[in-house]
């Protein structure tokens, strides 16, 4: 809008990309991409809230149909994965706080730690769903496959996208289009991975560890 | 021999998005991952100590509720940096999870989520059958 008093836009200074960015103010004294990725988040617990609650009134199978959840999970193998995930967002932070003070080496180190803490996670997830299916748990086995598969699939699809950004961070750092005056970008995708993080934090302790 | 650490300055606001007073250092981050370790730990040993006190329902369940609500925080706050940042952000999001819980909460009473016995519950039509439901374990002609 032509005449709203507030633009939330930021501007480089010239085309130095190690000027500090010039920032105008928003009635809220917020990037707007910044309050959208919040806002897009608060949504997403909205989905995720639909999934879990799905999972819970669905977590035991009918009679006959098929393993249930204490029978089949293992516990030790997630435990170690959701520790390699939330290892991910110390690596995820510390990339961030690499930009913010112009150490590019160490942003890319960290951007890369992270994707591959997120592929280690995803192996164990696509070896644990394979093992699953080998045990005699598909899809449609029952009704809770079906929540279990759905809930932890949604989510394994979130982490996926997350690495994507990621690479494509490092890619662009890489090739010396992430200046430090960009830091936002970054802590932006930040946002999304450790959203990603404490999704995993309740499905690991409500799915998986509460009997 | 001595290891060269870069300078960690505070960063300033300004150089961000106005939003943030000062994001911690480094060092913080790496405590706080610590934190959430031992919190993990903690909760797997409800798992490897389940036929000890965790045996109980009434224990586990809370502890391991509160152990979540814990670390959700914990990374939100800092790592997500809400505990920095405008309030507003706080607000949105948790605003966000409460709806969440809310809606959820109503959804699960609807399906009577909460009852541990057959009170009120037929198990013998299909659509009131519920294995959640212990009564209901075995479906009735």
């Amino acid at each position: 809008m032509a005449d709203t008093a507030v633009v939330a836009q930021t501007h480089e200074i010239g085309d130095d990309p190690h000027a500090h960015a010039v920032h105008h103010a928003t009635n809220t004294g917020i990037s707007n991409t910044k309050l959208a990725m919040w806002l897009f988040l608060a949504s997403e617990c909205l989905l995720f809230g639909g999934l879990i609650s799905t999972y819970l009134l669905y977590r035991n199978p009918l009679p006959g149909e098929g393993p249930g959840p204490h029978e089949i999970f293992d516990i030790p193998f997630t435990s170690v994965s959701s520790f390699v995930l939330l290892m991910s967002s110390l690596t995820m932070v510390l990339a961030v706080s690499a930009i913010e003070r112009g150490d590019h080496q160490r942003l890319r180190i960290w951007l890369a730690a992270t994707a591959l803490l997120g592929g280690v996670f995803i192996s164990g997830q696509v070896y644990e769903f394979t093992a699953f299916y080998r045990e005699g748990m598909g899809y449609t086995t029952s009704r809770f496959s079906s929540a279990f598969y759905t809930l932890t699939g949604f989510h394994g699809v979130h982490v996926t996208i997350g690495i994507l950004m990621l690479l494509s961070l490092l890619f662009m750092s890489l090739r010396g289009n992430l200046p430090e005056n960009k830091s936002e970008t970054v802590e932006i995708v930040g946002l999304y991975w450790h959203f990603v993080d404490v999704v995993w934090i309740v499905i690991f302790a409500v799915v998986y560890l509460i009997p | 021999m001595a290891v060269h650490h870069p300078p960690q300055p505070t960063v300033p606001a300004a150089v961000l998005d106005g939003a943030v007073a000062d994001y911690p250092r480094d060092r913080r981050y790496w405590i706080v991952a610590l934190v959430l370790g031992g919190l993990t730990v903690i909760e797997v040993l409800t798992y490897v100590f389940k036929d000890s006190i965790f045996k109980e329902p009434y224990v586990v369940t809370p502890t391991l509720l509160v152990l979540m609500a814990l670390k959700f925080w914990i990374v939100a706050g800092y790592f997500m940096h809400l505990k920095f940042d405008k309030r507003l952000l706080t607000v949105a999001f948790y605003s966000g999870i409460v709806l969440a819980i809310l809606v959820y909460l109503a959804t699960l009473t609807v399906f009577r989520f909460w009852w541990p016995t057959s009170s009120g519950v037929n198990c013998s039509t299909t659509h009131e059958y519920s294995a959640i439901n212990p009564d209901c374990a075995t479906p009735k002609p």
